[in-house]
């Protein structure tokens, strides 16, 4: 059988056509599977952002002196849907899942935020780590499973977790903390209200205890650490109903000093005393875990 | 008659059966017999799909103790679906409980532990012992009810989350397992204040793990619902 010219011209043609249209298809099928998306919003004075992550991965939040909030996403695959809306000084993101079926290595959306340093956040993800760096401002910040990792931030900070644990480092404001299994490790803070509960996480506080302020930390299965240092002062009280305590600053600690008559609860193991001049005011407790108490210096 | 036509006397008339000079029309058009054909596939499909989807009974049941632990209802035949109602109004009221339900669990919570903690025994409680004594003692678990809520709100959610999701994630294991703690922990406080009721560090612990199953579950049911 023979294949007239024309027509072999024309298979030819039609099969180039087919291959050049291939061939710049290729970078666009990656840039689908690997998308990158960046966004630009200015906004004035203090803007509040927030970022809910139907989705699995990272959010990183940095600030910069510029009054313009930068949102850049990037996702494996496109079985998540990324939306951002500005309202005036709100910025909304939102990340969700498309596909249901997906499996779970598709479903990941790391996003980086650049926002002035004052700002307010409130950020929602599933898991995957939560990172705030020098962030002055008000933030909510909730995880299921993901970590949650504070540094150099100040505010009305309130995290809640069910399984991820909280790093607080360089702290200022409030701090409240609320989680199932996770633990909390705040390190040399400057925190005036301190509130943090966990069921079964521990909880470690290393830094001063400023003078007026109040500190509850609680765990209900977990070990409760206090490193203070020996100019501190604060009412301490100290009970558990079936853990250990372990009291190593018996020697430093006074009988209350304010003439307010107090003891531990009728049925709990604990301590009650003053630390300096106890200007502050410390309590610890735990259910079946341990509180331990010492000085850093 | 032409094929624009035909589509347009579907649309106003249905086809079954198709007007005198659009029947002419279709017997002579393949792409309008073929629109004709599709239809009556569809047709008869969707007359196979049931009218209704009858909820599982532990729906009802669940639903009637949200609603009765609420007030909302005192009547347990109100809830009951009428024989006409569709199954998506019923799913509707189901949702609807369950966010009332954990609402209203924490809100019961936070009062209940507000009463604990304001409520100092009397000296006259004291000096009454003697006649209480005398009755038979019968002392009210904290929080009972709260806790029955949550165990039948955990109840009928497992079965819904086992089906909706395609694969188990780490985060839908995290809150498994966090619940699975969570009841042990309330298993613990509640033996606890079995032995020593008047155990103020127990009770404000079991208050919290109350609170704390009532946000586990809050969070299966709205990954459900994202994900679906």
């Amino acid at each position: 059988m023979t294949v007239s010219p024309a027509i072999r011209q024309n298979f030819v043609s039609a099969l180039l056509a087919m291959i050049s249209a291939g061939m710049l298809l290729m970078p666009l099928a990656s840039f689908a599977a690997g998308q990158k998306v960046e966004r630009h919003f200015a906004v004035k004075g203090r803007p509040v952002v927030m970022i809910q992550n139907v989705a699995n991965g990272r959010i990183e939040v940095k600030s910069w002196k510029n009054p313009e909030v930068v949102v850049s996403a990037s996702q494996p695959s496109n079985k998540i849907g990324l939306d951002m809306e500005q309202v005036d000084n709100r910025i909304d993101v939102m990340a969700s899942v498309l596909d249901s079926s997906a499996q779970e290595s598709d479903l990941s959306e790391n996003i980086q935020l650049t926002v002035p340093e004052e700002t307010e956040l409130q950020i929602k993800s599933q898991s995957g780590l939560i990172y705030v760096e020098q962030v002055l401002g008000d933030m909510t910040l909730e995880s299921i499973a993901g970590d949650i990792h504070l540094k150099e931030v100040s505010g009305y900070i309130i995290v809640r977790t069910t399984g991820g644990t909280l790093v607080c480092t360089l702290c200022g404001g409030k701090l409240k903390f609320d989680s199932v299994s996770g633990s909390a490790q705040i390190l040399q803070p400057s925190l005036t209200n301190v509130t943090l509960y966990t069921s079964f996480g521990n909880i470690l506080f290393d830094g001063d205890f400023i003078r007026t302020g109040i500190y509850s930390m609680k765990s209900g299965r977990g070990l409760v650490e206090v490193r203070f240092a020996s100019t501190d002062s604060f009412d301490l009280n100290a009970q558990t109903t079936s853990g250990t305590v372990d009291n190593r600053v018996e020697a430093f600690l006074k009988p209350d000093s304010h003439g307010i008559r107090r003891s531990a609860a009728k049925y709990a193991k604990g301590f009650v005393g003053t630390i300096g001049n106890g200007l502050a005011k410390v309590e610890l407790s735990s259910f079946s875990g341990t509180i331990r108490i010492l000085r850093r210096d | 008659m032409q094929c624009k036509d035909i589509a347009q006397v579907i649309e106003q008339e249905g086809f079954s059966p198709l007007p005198e000079a659009a029947r002419g029309h279709v017997l002579g058009c393949s792409a309008c017999s073929s629109l004709i054909a599709d239809f009556e596939r569809i047709l008869a499909v969707a007359s196979e799909i049931p009218a209704e989807v009858e909820p599982p009974s532990r729906v009802w049941v669940s639903l009637r103790a949200q609603l009765e632990a609420e007030k909302i209802i005192t009547d347990p035949a109100m809830v009951i679906p009428t024989e006409g109602s569709p199954w998506w109004q019923g799913f509707g009221q189901v949702i609807r409980g369950r966010m009332l339900a954990t609402a209203a669990v924490a809100a019961l919570i936070v009062a209940a532990g507000y009463v604990q903690m304001t409520h100092k025994p009397s000296a006259s409680t004291a000096s009454n012992t003697a006649v209480a004594d005398a009755v038979p003692r019968a002392v009210a678990e904290p929080f009972a009810d709260a806790g029955t809520s949550l165990d039948q709100e955990e109840q009928s959610l497992g079965p819904i989350q086992t089906a909706s999701m395609s694969s188990v994630s780490p985060v839908d294991n995290s809150l498994r397992e966090n619940l699975a703690t969570l009841n042990t922990f309330i298993k613990e406080c509640r033996k606890r204040l079995q032995e020593d009721p008047n155990d103020q560090v127990a009770r404000d612990y079991l208050s919290a793990a109350y609170q704390q199953k009532a946000e586990i579950l809050a969070a299966m049911m709205d990954r459900g619902r994202s994900v679906n």
